[in-house]
């Protein structure tokens, strides 16, 4: 297939390939690097200290947390929707960017899902908690029982437990699927016998078959059509938590596209943020060029326009409606008692990014890491400006209230961070980071030695 | 050899003066049949806005694709330039439209006596003058970057220097910019403000996502009659697989803004917001209905399978009634609030009318297309569009 | 099947080459196993477009009807309850649990009949032909019938090499 020579390589340095075999599972082998154990170390932690947290919330239910009557969701929807929207961005990557034939997508897909992987089961872990007691998260399936009684399916919570799963289980599938040629290359790499019997039986036998990579690519295509639309309705389902409800600021149209533009936004902050780490500590600069961060930083750019568009539409419409109490949540919002909150995440989603119009900018890899740090948090921000900002402030005077978290708030949070960087860090021992059966299958047209092709 | 330079047959011309005047007749039969002034209005403003937003959609089409780089639409890229042109046609249009009494027999908020407590609140966005400039400013600015953008276009075919590729993708980033703004804030301008007393934050979006979907529609139609004229004969399965993937997908698209932003509204049940649907529920209800059925089951069932978005004869007929379920879409946003239930309609009035600006959108893109060579030789990506093929 | 010869290359575009050549030349390639998709293999091979897609459709279909019919017999049939003022049968209300089974169940009825009708199951123990498969070869397989003698073994070895591949083993 012929590939414009304006065009620029997907991958650096003349690889063939068995030198990109090579390269992908070079992180795998050996002992591991002091850096990680460093990181790893810092991220038990952290975890640790999230189960500090979950034994305090479970023992002494979430008394312990900073809500109040006023404020019902705080850190915990939050976090609960942060990870959700982080989880996006691999979804977005292994799907949406397949549909699209984007090839640079073949580089960071891999961790890119895994990461939505992790960050999802850090997103489940919220809603579950804020029930005080584990054991009441049974009832949210729909089983018979004596009493006869089924869920609640006219509720938006619900459709969340239903999203959410699905979402997971789906997206283990895919990434398992994609997963499985590359655990044959690593069962074929083995060099102990244990090694070797572990991945053979996780490769199911893979053999590298016509007929099996025939249909393997099927079923990569069908999934990722069912994976796009299926990304959309998580965080629409989530944002559905928020705006089938009456209160201003939480009710809104706009919501749907808007919630996943700004996961799919504050994914892709994620995996840059993972990604410019990781390619630097695991030697994959060849593999993750500057050129993979540049198409990633103009997704931030589009989505956190898209975002900026919504702010500003959002706005303008509680002024429009006429109002009054949409209005004063706006207002509240921007000048209020969380007006810093309003502001960073101001700031930090529609500001900052918007640097990357500049190429310097986006092909700086030190600014995009930082930038990419700025929307991690600005992201956080808009979750709390939404659920706390449009709370406080009550239709009764005598309700108002402020809240603040307490250490256990604090600590499950930095816990579940702690959770997902040691299960990224474990993840880059024991499967191949970039998928390598695709990145050779795009070698020939877009590698730095592609000239070959261009004769044919 | 293939045949790269477009002529306009007389044929082509006559059948265009032939729709045209179908229109002129409608509208003067509107008159003498006494259907109204807010009625021949309001189909006005529908198929001005319709075929405008082909128009944009031709332009965003080429832009969108500049920015992100793709190969294959290089192709049909001669299509969607052509299609831009409409956009100051459809311009000088509306604008005389609106000053010779459009604007008064469709909008509410224009008349002092019917301004309420909440529409005051509103004057300082929904007032005469403020809308007359925001009409210049989107005609103006769209217009020129529809020009610029052409202008790049064929100039990189003709000097060959990637200098003018820059440019191109320069314009393409400034009006996709320009238009993400616009094309929301023209909506609640032409569309939301009939009904003046709602809102929906969503609602630009929806109205973006249905000029999408239209506008890939009708890009699909033209590039059937060109080749059924014997042109654009490089463009093959793949190509037109991508553009039946396009209608595919938005489609789908579509059908979930309409049920986000009707299931909110719904399940929240604030009258306020609920008066929109209880209008369309109550005095609409066939075409309301009519409308989420044919614009999603029809490309979701038939474009499902892959050879269905490979062939002609499948996916035209599903072309032409999006095309259809669009108009029908943007009728059951404008009649009710300008019209009303008791003296809405379809009839030879609405038909004519909008063969009347089909005729008219058709020449003006078939005689711009006469302006350039059909395919541009000398982009950097023609190649890799020829050379296209995939697995799926 | 117990008698085959493999043979190997080292790039895709002169293993299609060498592919037609041998499949000219009236032998019938058993499998080509390669490192990743090798595009255009299919027409030279002779394989049909998998229906799996037919598959995800049909657990879509089901999963949407189970979705949608179990939420309408609860709230209409099993158990209505009045949840603020809506109809019992809230449609809009079943759409979204509907479209997550639709997903669900489209997703996981194909890949299960991709794994099971390839026999990709896990503790499976292939035949490892060339433990290089995964890494940058492509490894030719021609089945060699039973009752063939050393000549027509000989023949097909013969068009391999002229087909320009390498490392030619016959294997009993």
């Amino acid at each position: 297939m012929y590939v414009s020579p304006i065009r620029e390589p997907l991958i650096r340095g003349n690889k063939d390939y068995s030198q990109v075999t090579k390269d992908i599972l070079a992180p795998m082998a050996g002992t591991p690097s002091k850096y990680w154990y460093m990181g790893i170390a810092l991220a038990l932690s952290a975890a640790l200290f999230g189960a500090w947290a979950t034994y305090v919330t479970l023992f002494t239910g979430i008394g312990s947390w900073g809500l109040n009557k006023t404020i019902g969701w705080g850190w915990d929807i939050t976090n609960f929707v942060w990870w959700v929207g982080i989880g996006h961005a691999g979804t977005f990557i292994s799907a949406i960017l397949l549909l699209f034939r984007q090839k640079w997508r073949t580089s960071i897909n891999r961790s890119a899902e895994a990461m939505t992987l992790i960050a999802v089961m850090c997103a489940g872990f919220f809603p579950l908690i804020h029930m005080g007691r584990l054991f009441l998260g049974f009832f949210i399936f729909p089983y018979p029982n004596t009493r006869a009684l089924w869920v609640n399916f006219n509720s938006p919570l619900l459709w969340d437990v239903f999203a959410i799963s699905t979402y997971f289980a789906v997206s283990l599938i895919f990434w398992y699927v994609g997963l499985i040629p590359d655990i044959g290359t690593v069962r074929d790499k083995a060099k102990t016998k244990i090694r070797k019997a572990i991945y053979g039986f996780l490769s199911f036998g893979w053999t590298g078959s016509a007929k099996h990579w025939s249909r393997h690519e099927t079923v990569s295509l069908i999934l990722a059509g069912l994976a796009a639309p299926l990304v959309l309705s998580v965080h629409t389902i989530v944002s559905f938590d928020f705006a089938t409800s009456v209160i201003p600021g939480w009710h809104t149209t706009i919501f749907p596209p808007y919630f996943v533009s700004g996961a799919v936004f504050s994914g892709f902050a994620m995996v840059l943020t993972l990604l410019i780490i990781t390619r630097k500590a695991l030697n994959l600069e060849e593999y993750i060029t500057v050129n993979h961060i540049e198409s990633m930083n103009k997704i931030i750019i589009l989505t956190g326009s898209i975002v900026g568009i919504a702010y500003m539409t959002e706005f303008f419409i509680a002024w429009y409606s006429g109002n009054e109490y949409e209005m004063f949540t706006f207002v509240n919002r921007a000048f209020g008692p969380y007006a810093w909150a309003y502001w960073i995440m101001m700031t930090c989603n529609v500001i900052t990014p918007q640097l990357f119009w500049f190429k310097k900018i986006r092909t700086n890899v030190l600014i995009t890491f930082v930038i990419s740090i700025f929307v991690n948090i600005g992201m956080w921000f808009e979750r709390f400006v939404i659920v706390v900002s449009s709370l406080h402030r009550d239709y009764l005077p005598s309700s108002w209230s402020m809240y603040t978290p307490s250490v256990v708030e604090v600590g499950l949070y930095v816990g579940t961070l702690g959770l997902f960087f040691t299960l990224f860090l474990l993840f880059i021992r024991v499967f191949p980071v970039i998928a390598i059966a695709e990145v050779k299958s795009v070698l020939k047209t877009s590698g730095e030695n592609k000239n070959h092709s261009e004769h044919e | 050899m293939e045949n790269l330079t477009f002529t306009l047959t007389k044929k082509i011309v006559t059948i265009c003066l032939i729709m045209v005047s179908i229109g002129l007749i409608a509208i003067i039969y509107g008159v003498v049949a006494g259907s109204g002034g807010e009625r021949i209005a309001a189909n006005l403003l529908l198929n001005n806005y319709y075929f405008l937003g082909m128009g944009l959609i031709g332009l965003f089409f080429v832009a969108v694709h500049a920015i992100a780089e793709s190969g294959w639409q290089v192709s049909v890229q001669r299509i969607g330039e052509a299609m831009s042109t409409f956009i100051p046609v459809a311009g000088v249009l509306m604008l005389l439209f609106f000053a010779f009494g459009g604007l008064h027999s469709i909008y509410d908020w224009t008349h002092s006596d019917h301004i309420d407590e909440i529409l005051a609140k509103k004057a300082p966005y929904l007032n005469e003058p403020f809308f007359y400039i925001r009409l210049l400013i989107y005609f103006t600015v769209w217009s020129l970057l529809a020009y610029y953008i052409r202008k790049s276009s064929r100039e990189l075919d003709g000097l060959n220097d990637i200098k003018y590729f820059h440019r191109l993708r320069k314009f393409s980033a400034i009006f996709i910019v320009f238009f993400a703004i616009t094309s929301v804030m023209s909506s609640w301008d032409w569309l939301m403000s009939i009904d003046a007393h709602w809102f929906s934050t969503l609602y630009g979006w929806y109205v973006f996502m249905s000029m999408l979907v239209s506008g890939v529609a009708m890009l699909i139609i033209i590039l059937y009659l060109l080749k059924r004229m014997g042109y654009m004969t490089h463009v093959n399965n793949e190509h037109v697989h991508d553009l039946g993937k396009y209608l595919f997908g938005f489609s789908i698209f579509w059908a979930y803004l309409w049920f986000s932003q009707y299931m909110l509204i719904w399940y929240a049940n604030i009258p306020e917001e609920t008066i929109y649907y209880y209008e369309r529920l109550h005095h609409f209800k066939p075409i309301f209905m009519i409308n989420i059925i044919i614009n999603l089951a029809f490309p979701l069932l038939v474009l499902m399978t892959r050879n269905s978005k490979r062939v002609f004869w499948m996916l035209i007929p599903v072309a032409v009634i999006v095309f259809i379920g669009h108009w029908i879409d943007l009728y059951q946003l404008i009649m009710p609030g300008a019209v009303g239930g008791e003296k809405a309609g379809i009839g030879f009035l609405e038909i004519g009318i909008t063969i009347g600006y089909l005729g008219l959108f058709f020449l003006v893109v078939f005689y711009s297309l006469t302006k350039a060579p059909l395919v541009p030789k000398n982009h950097p990506f023609y190649k890799e569009s020829l050379d296209y093929h995939t697995n799926y | 099947m117990n008698k085959y010869i493999t043979a190997y290359y080292l790039d895709e575009e002169k293993l299609l080459k060498g592919l037609k050549q041998v499949k000219a030349k009236g032998f019938k390639i058993a499998d080509v196993l390669s490192p990743f998709p090798v595009h255009g293999i299919d027409k030279v091979l002779g394989l049909r477009r998998s229906r799996l897609t037919r598959v995800a459709f049909i657990g879509g279909a089901v999963g949407a009807i189970v979705g949608f019919g179990f939420q309408a017999w609860v709230f209409t049939k099993a158990y209505p309850i009045n949840f603020g003022g809506k109809p019992f049968f809230a449609a809009p209300s079943f759409i979204p649990v509907a479209f997550e089974t639709t997903v669900l169940f489209a997703a996981f009825s194909m890949v299960f009949a991709f794994l099971i009708v390839s026999k990709l199951l896990p503790g499976n123990d292939p035949v490892i032909h060339d433990e290089r498969v995964t890494d940058d070869h492509f490894l030719v397989i021609i089945d060699v019938a039973e009752d063939s003698s050393a000549d027509d073994i000989r023949n097909i070895e013969k068009a391999l090499q002229e087909a320009g591949a390498e490392g030619i083993k016959y294997k009993a």
